[in-house]
């Protein structure tokens, strides 16, 4: 086993005897790229949108009244390079029932309007897992059961006209109304 | 003027996984002098609370809304530079775990007495000696020869004082405590509460004392603040608390409290886990977990309420508070629990409802 005191990255001398040494050349693990300005700056910003894929699914199609039914946000990039997407405000993305984002008929977040870098990796795949308890906010502390029938679960990245540039999914669900 | 008032506080982290609403609509006021707790399991905004009260919130973390007055000033609007000047001077608190709050490679008598050189200008010599003082009345055992000593040479309970002594070092007016005492054994914890009482009453600083331990919070405490999910669910004047609580999550936390000769064969806990803060359930956050949650439960989500009058009490001046539909007149069934106060002053809390696991969602 090699010991600290036959390694070169102390250096001694009578005055300082465990000082760090300076290294001379930078080992090659330590080399790094800043990979998300990078994408920012060679990647179009077409490419960065055509690259990611968004895909919402749920379990089933058909769920009983009140039950809260899951349902799964994949994100995948499908290039061999880190993508960086600039989004409109620290909200990387968002979902929504029937065209209301986070199933509330009020803004429930005030974000400040700073873009933000959404990065994945190389061929990175992004997996969110989340639940609509089949309820509605329409107040800031009042919510509503939402009717039987059809509704359309819907997922995109918080850029301008997501659908657009390919970056919205929605899936469309059925609750079926409580017999009893 | 109270000491320290916080206004709708709301602290939230953009995360991946979406907002993080960590804080939400915080409102508290705390006394020169006063010894106010804050209780709560894990992930209740508790030690979120207080590291906004030191601008201590880092990315992707974000004070959204709210004001944070102390002594009548904003520290929300304060520069970089001035609030510098207020933390560890006359804001200081001790942090959650001693051992990684301590810098490993400074000795504990140098990064004490940083701060003492730093907020009242001692020089070298002065602030050495003021630290060797305030190890000695931590209650370190030869404080002088301590002084040089680095944290890994300190026992667990050392370095807990060693940060107490720290936040002590420049005589603050407001000292937040995070759990404090959680990593200590509970010797140790009662001889580092009683000097926290002790120094406190002495100096007159009040104390924000976070924990989880309601029991830590009778023995030290003058009024309580309950958190779950982010938001305050119960305050109260200590005694009134625990001898009659007033939100079921408070009731759940009292009956969780182990007893020493108690006949039941399980612990009794409160079923279920905290929500995730990024998905709260529709509705009054802690409805999925309570024994006499209705239907109404998961479409209102009720303020802070005066339990008497039923008028809201979400602002600062309020003494008594819960946040409990019942109040409202809106639940049905009611709250339906009694207190037991045992001979030895305990109290117990039952909750006796017919079906704890009812048809919740």
């Amino acid at each position: 086993m090699r010991r600290i005191y036959e390694s070169s990255a102390l250096r001694r001398d009578d005055d300082e005897p465990f000082s760090p040494r300076e290294r001379e050349t930078e080992p090659q693990s330590m080399r790094s790229i800043d990979s998300t300005s990078l994408s920012r700056r060679l990647v179009p910003d077409r490419l960065c949108h055509w690259a990611i894929s968004i895909d919402v699914s749920t379990p089933r199609s058909t769920y009983p009244a009140g039950v809260a039914i899951p349902f799964r946000v994949t994100m995948r990039n499908a290039m061999p390079f880190p993508i960086t997407v600039t989004t409109r405000s620290p909200i990387l993305w968002r979902w929504s029932v029937d065209g209301l984002v986070d199933a509330a008929e009020i803004p429930l977040h005030d974000p400040p309007a700073e873009p933000q870098g959404f990065r994945f990796d190389r061929g990175e795949r992004k997996q969110f897992t989340k639940r609509w308890h089949q309820h509605f906010r329409v107040a800031d502390d009042e919510w509503e059961a939402a009717e039987p029938g059809t509704h359309t679960i819907g997922a995109g990245l918080n850029v301008e006209n997501s659908a657009e540039k390919g970056l919205y999914d929605e899936t469309t669900i059925t609750v079926e109304p409580d017999d009893t | 003027m109270a000491l320290l008032e916080v206004n709708d506080l709301t602290v939230k982290f953009y995360t991946q996984e979406g907002v993080v609403t960590a804080v939400d609509d915080l409102s508290y006021r705390i006394e020169r002098g006063e010894k106010f707790g804050v209780v709560g399991e894990s992930g209740a905004g508790k030690s979120v609370t207080a590291l906004s009260l030191m601008r201590l919130i880092e990315s992707p973390g974000r004070i959204e809304s709210g004001e944070i007055l102390f002594k009548g000033e904003d520290l929300l609007e304060m520069s970089e530079e001035e609030i510098r000047d207020v933390r560890g001077n006359e804001i200081a608190m001790i942090f959650q775990d001693a051992q990684t709050a301590l810098n490993p490679v400074y000795t504990v008598g140098e990064q004490i007495g940083e701060a003492v050189r730093h907020h009242l200008d001692y020089d070298e010599e002065e602030a050495r000696e003021r630290t060797i003082q305030l190890l000695d009345t931590v209650g370190i055992p030869e404080a002088e020869s301590r002084y040089s000593d680095y944290p890994h040479e300190f026992s667990g309970g050392m370095q807990q004082r060693a940060v107490i002594a720290m936040a002590l070092s420049c005589d603050p007016d407001l000292l937040l405590c995070d759990e404090p005492t959680t990593a200590l054994d509970v010797t140790i914890e009662a001889q580092i509460l009683e000097e926290l009482e002790s120094l406190a009453d002495e100096f007159d600083t009040a104390i924000q004392l976070i924990t989880h331990d309601l029991g830590v919070v009778a023995e030290v405490c003058d009024r309580v603040m309950v958190m779950y999910a982010g938001s305050p669910v119960e305050k109260a004047p200590v005694e009134e608390l625990y001898y009659d609580p007033k939100h079921p999550y408070t009731v759940g936390l009292m009956s969780s409290i182990p007893r020493v000769g108690d006949r039941r064969e399980r612990l009794q806990t409160i079923p279920g886990t905290m929500p995730d803060l990024v998905e709260l359930p529709p509705g009054c956050s802690f409805h999925p977990r309570c024994p006499y949650a209705e239907d109404v439960c998961t479409k209102r989500d009720p303020p802070l309420l005066d339990p008497e009058t039923g008028q809201d009490a979400s602002g600062v001046d309020a003494e008594r508070a819960a946040a409990c539909l019942e109040y409202t007149g809106e639940l049905q069934e009611g709250l339906d629990y009694e207190v037991t106060v045992g001979d030895g002053h305990e109290t117990r809390a039952d909750a006796t409802a017919p079906n704890p696991e009812g048809d919740r969602r």
